[in-house]
């Protein structure tokens, strides 16, 4: 048997950062992951995080991996990959399988960080390959650098439909739909906007029939539900898809925990009853990150941190004076990623439709993914500004800064509760250097100048596709539902390090399309 | 959190759906309706219902199928989800071959 003052399972955000932090703290820790590669999801996150400086946002997911990782090794704790964990015994003993054989190692303390695994729904033909999670998809394309198919329709739309949908459109699928059998998009506006300006359609309340087809998905029809969850006839439609998306959610992978013996409960899959330290019903097991309630990777790296300090003090590493302070740092920072719209106390909700500064929220955005530009003029003006500025059309309380701190000229104003709704400050002068349209992870960020002469206008948006548009080259302008606009004209394509792989297009459009004109195809020569 | 699930509860008579024919848990190939049939034979537990059928006992373990076949059950009972206890979690949580099994390490 061998011994460490804290073995920690799972080498995801949750499980590195409460190895980073159990190290510094004075414990020997391991690390153990089944997976041949560490970081669990992050490494297939190629998108820009949300939340503030301190939670690593506008960082990419996998950038964020890397820095983890090596700051595991730069503190000295053991990661073990291959590793299997088969077991938990009493007290702190786990078996490990690593190559052909086990081995067991024992623990002070153990951190529980194996998060979770992805749900599906049954439905006729589901069986059928061409069927794929959505984890599934960003394995293939993130991290293997493979279509996981041509067409595809994506069922959920939480924000990991959301994300990995817009994915596979930068991997260059064809992404025919998102439907969910909820009444409202669940993930972030933001979200929901980049697909949507790339002319995705969203179908809420609607729900798989069936997939059909000859040894593979070949055709898959949805239709309407009610309200019990029953198809409405006439309302089916028929999708020429070869694969099917699922993101229907998330359940933690609660096993170990539940062998281990610790009380349980029930949110969506069964999670251990912990204190504010992540310690479990019993002492000195511990369970941080997805597997104590599904969240996101950044409360998981703080929630693994604070799981640390637990174990730091159980073990007698630290005093229960240098918890709390410790416990009252992170659960700081943790209590701002918690606010807003999307929060646990407001999971779900339909009846909010003010922001917190009492603005009306945009129900466009909830059905299809888009604002009306009715709704938008709530929260921005434009009209009157002269002067290339930001127009910010981030409209929901979501806990994130970054546009804040990426001016460096302070026109953009969030605030310390971050999960406030940016504004634009018109008493500032706006240098055009685009950082804000770079930096903000909901690519919700323009920058517009009303009259560059002669009646035009220019539009200057976030562009994450290759292969990028050239200067002089002409197209259509989208709007924000996707539809072809006007014939714009690329007057500037601007990359630099710090804008890190986002590039800023700028286009050029009739004046009257300076608040309408949000996105740009370029003319597909018709052939002959 | 799960409540003891109450046997002389009239339950009513096994009514044919049309999505019965689905496969629940794709491992051991068993559908929606050898599940929903077993629970009006009187197996009215996540454990029971494994011992007679075997969802849940295939490769995933459960992994996939487990919070269907829990759900299933559950609507058959006409109870919520967290009213079914899931089955037992056992070691080895993963599957894993016998030989490996037999090579137990014993470092110092």
């Amino acid at each position: 048997m061998r011994r460490y003052d804290v073995c920690i399972i799972g080498a995801g955000p949750a499980g590195l950062s409460a190895a980073i932090e159990a190290q510094k703290l004075g414990m020997k820790s391991a690390v153990f992951d089944e997976n041949h590669r560490p970081g669990g999801q992050l490494f297939k996150q190629i998108h820009k995080f949300f939340g503030s400086k301190e939670h690593m946002a506008k960082i990419r997911g996998f950038e964020i991996g890397k820095e983890l990782l090596e700051e595991a090794k730069n503190v000295g704790v053991d990661v073990h990959l291959d590793a299997v964990v088969m077991g938990i015994y009493e007290p702190h003993r786990i078996t490990v399988r690593e190559d052909d054989s086990i081995t067991s190692y024992s623990a002070d303390s153990i951190i529980v960080s194996t998060g979770a695994s992805e749900k599906t729904i049954p439905f006729e033909g589901w069986t059928l390959p061409g069927v794929i999670g959505a984890g599934a998809a960003q394995t293939m394309m993130n991290l293997y650098g493979v279509r996981p198919g041509k067409k595809i329709l994506m069922m959920g739309s939480g924000n990991v439909g959301l994300v990995v949908g817009f994915q596979l459109l930068q991997a260059g699928c064809e992404v025919a739909a998102l439907i969910d059998a909820a009444p409202r998009i669940g993930g972030y506006g933001v979200h929901a906007a980049k697909l949507a300006r790339c002319g995705i359609p969203f179908y809420l309340s609607h729900t798989v029939v069936k997939a059909e087809g000859n040894g593979k998905v070949e055709k898959v029809t949805i239709a309407e539900i009610d309200k019990n969850w029953e198809f409405i006839p006439g309302t089916e439609k028929t999708f020429d898809v070869d694969t099917v998306c699922l993101a229907v959610g998330l359940t933690p992978m609660s096993q170990l925990l539940r062998m281990a013996g610790c009380k349980t409960k029930y949110a969506g899959g069964t999670v251990p009853v912990c204190d504010k330290f992540g310690e479990t019903s019993i002492k000195g097991l511990f369970a941080s990150g997805d597997v104590s309630g599904i969240e996101e990777a950044s409360s998981a790296m703080i929630g693994g941190k604070i799981s640390a300090v637990g174990a730091a003090f159980r073990c007698g590493f630290i005093n229960e004076k240098e918890r709390e302070q410790k416990y009252d740092e992170y659960s700081l920072s943790l209590f701002k990623l918690r606010k807003g719209l999307f929060s646990k106390e407001n999971k779900g909700r339909t009846d909010i439709t003010k922001t917190d500064e009492g603005i009306d929220l945009s129900m466009t955005l909830f059905k299809k993914g888009y604002m009306t530009e009715e709704e938008l003029k709530k929260f921005v003006r434009n009209s009157e500004i002269k002067g290339p500025h930001p127009v910010i059309e981030c409209t929901q309380n979501i806990p994130c800064n970054p546009c804040e701190d990426s001016c460096s000229f302070g026109c953009i104003h969030v605030g310390n509760e971050i999960s406030a709704v940016p504004k634009f400050d018109e008493n500032k002068k706006c240098r055009n250097c685009k950082m804000c349209v770079a930096s903000c992870p909901g690519q919700a960020i323009f920058i517009v100048d009303n009259d560059i002469g002669d009646g035009y206008a220019s539009v200057s948006f976030p562009y994450e596709f290759c292969p990028l548009p050239e200067i002089g080259e002409k197209g259509f302008a989208l709007g924000r539902d996707g539809k072809d606009l006007c014939v714009a004209e690329i007057i500037d394509v601007t990359t630099n390090k710090a804008f890190d792989s986002t590039a800023v297009v700028t286009m050029k459009v009739p004046k009257e399309m300076s608040m309408t004109a949000r996105f740009y195809r370029k003319e597909v020569p018709v052939n002959e | 959190m799960s409540k003891i699930i109450d046997r002389s509860a009239d339950i009513g008579e096994f009514v044919p759906e049309k999505d019965d024919d689905i496969l629940v848990c794709r491992c051991e190939e068993i559908t929606k309706g050898e599940i929903r049939k077993a629970v009006h034979m009187g197996l009215y537990t996540m454990t029971e219902v494994k011992r007679f059928l075997r969802p849940t006992m295939g490769l995933c373990q459960g992994q996939i199928c487990g919070e269907n076949v829990r759900r299933i059950i559950a609507k058959e009972l006409k109870e919520p989800i967290e009213a079914l206890k899931e089955t037992t979690a056992r070691p080895p949580v993963r599957p894993i071959e016998m030989e490996v099994f037999g090579n137990e390490v014993e470092k110092l």
